[in-house]
């Protein structure tokens, strides 16, 4: 009797060994804090709630979403960043509970093909259970974020940060940046001064754009 | 008393345990801790003036709104209320809220002050008793109106909006010097316009002397009898928060202005010190903000404008401000409704939108402050009032008639079981006639008040109107924790006036 059991419990082990960490291929830039299955899913929920094309070229995927998500992770306090990994967690395998339309609708939701993605995200947002709800909200709640954090969506827009001018002052002198010694400031009190008299103009809209969200030649 | 020349540590300084000699150590360097140190360094007094959050340098500046939350607020910006879910905001930086706040400085209205001292037994905290403190404080910061060439459209829209319709609205006084109308007041002010405490009161106070450390924690309140004897706590690495080094301050007096959520916090980690009332931690309040998306048929260019430019008073006796509002965009696209293409179409119209916010006296809503067993992040509970509700339903009709007044073609109210685009005012009635559930409204609560509230009587607050603990000889509370009430607009500037009123109370015991 107990081999049969050892021997259920061994096949569900690899089952759940399968579905949990298998399978999921290796982005171009190695991840810091997101796990290869929580990468995954991230990039196949931002095609899903930003398809290409439409008013807005970039897809999630060329918008970098997944590795917005890995930077915006690392950046989190570890209570935080649990929550969100729960949250990952519970959109690859919420299939299981709740399955996708069509034929495999059980298989972690990074594996459905994009129709049925599409299908199960907005069967979630437009749920009466409120704990589907929240999930898809929260969800794409940080796509949006990712999504709007590349550079490639906001210059279309002209909503891309512009570069700005920052004066030196008294501060400057006081406080390095942070990891960093006093012994690294450079600003001078000269410094200070020569900035006093910079003019402070409202922006130009045609003024030149914050270097990291310039358009690459 | 020659005061030692100032001082300045950063996390690079640390080495290894230590303790300071203080006349006076302040907890927190937000907008009312910087006060007190600085005018109290000024006095002559040997101050010691502690912040867990490092400072952040314009290089330090992250231009994306979410990840400029995770290394600027507490819980990574994502810390929310239980009971009704609310998100709220605490920053950890030197300069507390005012790194990252909009720099409205409003002064609280006489009727506020009336309602506080007949309520709550608070004789001379009244407009003309504190008229003083705001002009002391206001000058310092070189305070005044937003100036017409950096409203930008989004700002100006507003205005034309509440004119059409005979509503009072004014240009915001701001602590901003050359405001370049950047929009981006949220994730730190690349142009050094804004009058942050750590670009204002904090260098002031170094060069009155006082001595400012950076990024340690005050865990504890040192007491004997009724008498505090200084701090304890730890060094915190920025950004991770990991702990290493052990530290004490030993101070004649100790003054906690750790804000709203943490200052009780301390209290209960301290053998729930100041706490015969039993108001340590209660009588939460906010001021939750609700918002609505108007879009225009011509571009609005909305990144372009002092972030917060415009505002109205007019509704202030029924419970709720207007103003105008920008965040960074992905921030704001967060609130807009939809999934794919449809969702791509309106994100494609934030150059035509404009974004303007109630803020509401919710003085009905309460809730309270508890510290974790582990830790110092508190656990908050809150309940909304549904006769506060009522207020915001108010503030959104009259928020969608402005918006309509001004020229809008739609509007996104962001309610729950309305619809997700309105197209006309007719339409908007729906907002006026259907009453709402909490749960139906998105808000979000930044100003945060009442959890050591000042009172006349000992029984029933925690601080008298010097800022002084009831039952100790020597702690002081400054920071928005001590208003008996909310106030109904913007709290900074009422906050930082306070805690420069104690200030001179505690010199005078000096
Ligand atoms: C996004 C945002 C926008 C806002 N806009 C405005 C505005 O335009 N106008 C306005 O009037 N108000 C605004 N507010 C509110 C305003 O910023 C606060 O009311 C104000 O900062 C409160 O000042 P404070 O000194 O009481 O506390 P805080 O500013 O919260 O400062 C407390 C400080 O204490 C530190 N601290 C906490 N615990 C410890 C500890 N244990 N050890 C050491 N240090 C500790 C914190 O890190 C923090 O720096 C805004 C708030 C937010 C979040
Ligand atoms: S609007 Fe821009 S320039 Fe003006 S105070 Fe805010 S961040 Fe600074």
């Amino acid at each position: 009797m107990a081999w049969v059991f050892l021997l259920v419990a061994g096949c569900v082990a690899i089952v759940a060994a399968r579905r949990l960490f298998f399978g999921y291929a290796a982005p171009a830039q190695p991840l810091a804090a997101l796990r290869l299955g929580e990468y995954a899913v991230v990039q196949a929920a931002a095609n899903a709630v930003y398809p290409p094309g439409g008013a807005l070229e970039a897809s999630g995927e060329q918008a970098r979403v997944g590795a917005y998500a890995d930077r915006y992770l690392q950046a989190l306090p570890a209570r935080t960043s649990t929550l969100m990994r729960l949250l990952f967690f519970a959109v690859e395998h919420g299939t299981l509970v709740f399955a996708a339309p069509g034929p495999g609708g059980r298989r972690r939701f990074s594996s459905l093909a994009t129709e049925q993605q599409v299908a199960l995200l907005e069967s979630w947002r437009t749920s009466r259970f409120f704990p589907l709800r929240l999930i898809f909200t929260s969800l794409r709640a940080i796509l949006t974020m990712g999504y709007f954090a590349s550079p490639e969506v906001l210059r279309p827009l002209r909503l891309a940060p512009y570069a700005i001018e920052t004066p030196v002052r008294e501060a400057d002198l006081l406080f390095p940046g942070i990891g960093q010694s006093r012994a690294s400031i450079r600003h001078t009190a000269a410094d200070v001064a020569a900035s006093r008299e910079t003019s402070a103009t409202p922006l130009d809209p045609d003024g030149p754009l914050h270097p990291r969200f310039r358009e690459r030649t | 008393m020659t005061p030692p020349a100032g001082d300045v540590r950063v996390f690079a300084d640390y080495q290894g345990d230590f303790t300071e000699e203080a006349d006076v150590v302040v907890v927190g360097s937000g907008p009312c801790g910087a006060v007190v140190a600085k005018e109290l360094a000024c006095a002559g007094a040997r101050v010691v003036l502690l912040e867990e959050g490092p400072p952040f340098t314009p290089d330090d500046f992250e231009l994306d709104g979410a990840l400029s939350m995770a290394r600027t607020m507490r819980e990574g910006g994502l810390r929310a209320t239980r009971g009704y879910v609310m998100p709220t905001m605490q920053a950890m930086a030197l300069g507390g809220g005012s790194l990252v706040n909009s720099a409205i400085c409003v002064r609280a209205p006489e009727s506020v002050f009336a309602r506080w001292s007949e309520g709550f037994a608070l004789e001379h905290t009244t407009r003309a008793e504190l008229d003083p403190h705001y002009d002391a404080v206001s000058e310092f910061l070189g305070i005044a109106p937003t100036p017409e060439n950096v409203q930008g459209r989004r700002n100006l829209l507003f205005k034309q909006g509440c004119d059409a319709l005979g509503i009072s609205s004014e240009s915001i006084a701001r602590n901003v010097r050359g405001c370049r109308g950047s929009g981006e007041c949220f994730t730190g002010c690349r142009s050094r316009a804004k009058q942050s405490m750590d670009l204002s009161y904090i260098p002031a106070a170094i060069r009155a002397g006082a001595r400012v450390l950076t990024s340690v924690q005050a865990q504890e309140v040192l007491h004997e009898g009724d008498r505090a004897k200084g701090v304890v706590g730890q060094v915190v690495e920025p950004l991770t928060g990991r702990t290493s080094y052990r530290f004490r301050v030993n101070a004649k007096i100790v003054v906690l202005a750790a804000g709203v959520m943490a200052t009780p916090v301390l209290l209960q980690k301290s053998g729930n010190l100041a706490n015969r009332s039993g108001q340590v931690g209660e009588n939460l309040q906010f001021h939750p903000g609700v918002a609505i998306m108007g879009i225009f048929p011509e571009r609005v260019e909305p990144q372009f404008g002092a972030t917060q430019g415009y505002q109205s008073l007019h509704y202030i006796e029924e419970g709720f401000k207007l103003e105008t509002l920008w965040a960074p965009p992905g921030v704001l696209a967060v609130r807009l409704p939809g999934f794919g293409r449809e969702l791509k179409d309106r994100l494609a119209e934030l150059p035509y939108s404009a974004v303007w916010d109630a803020i509401a006296s919710c003085h009905r809503s309460l809730g309270s402050v508890r510290a974790r067993r582990r830790g110092l992040d508190p656990l908050l509970t809150y309940r909304l009032d549904p006769e506060d509700v009522k207020i915001m339903n108010r503030a959104l009709w009259v928020l969608a008639e402005i918006f309509f007044a001004a020229g809008a073609k739609k509007i996104l109210p962001g309610v729950h079981g309305m619809p997700d685009e309105i197209f006309s005012l007719k339409e908007a009635e729906v907002l006026r006639d259907r009453p709402l559930k909490p749960t139906d409204i998105v808000t979000a609560g930044n100003h945060v008040f009442c959890t050591t509230r000042m009172h006349g009587d000992p029984d029933r607050g925690v601080v008298d109107e010097d800022g002084k603990c009831h039952d100790l000889e020597n702690l002081y509370i400054a920071d928005t924790g001590i208003f008996p009430q909310c106030t109904g607009v913007n709290p900074m500037l009422t906050g930082m006036a306070l805690a420069h009123r104690t200030s001179g109370r505690i010199a005078e015991h000096l």
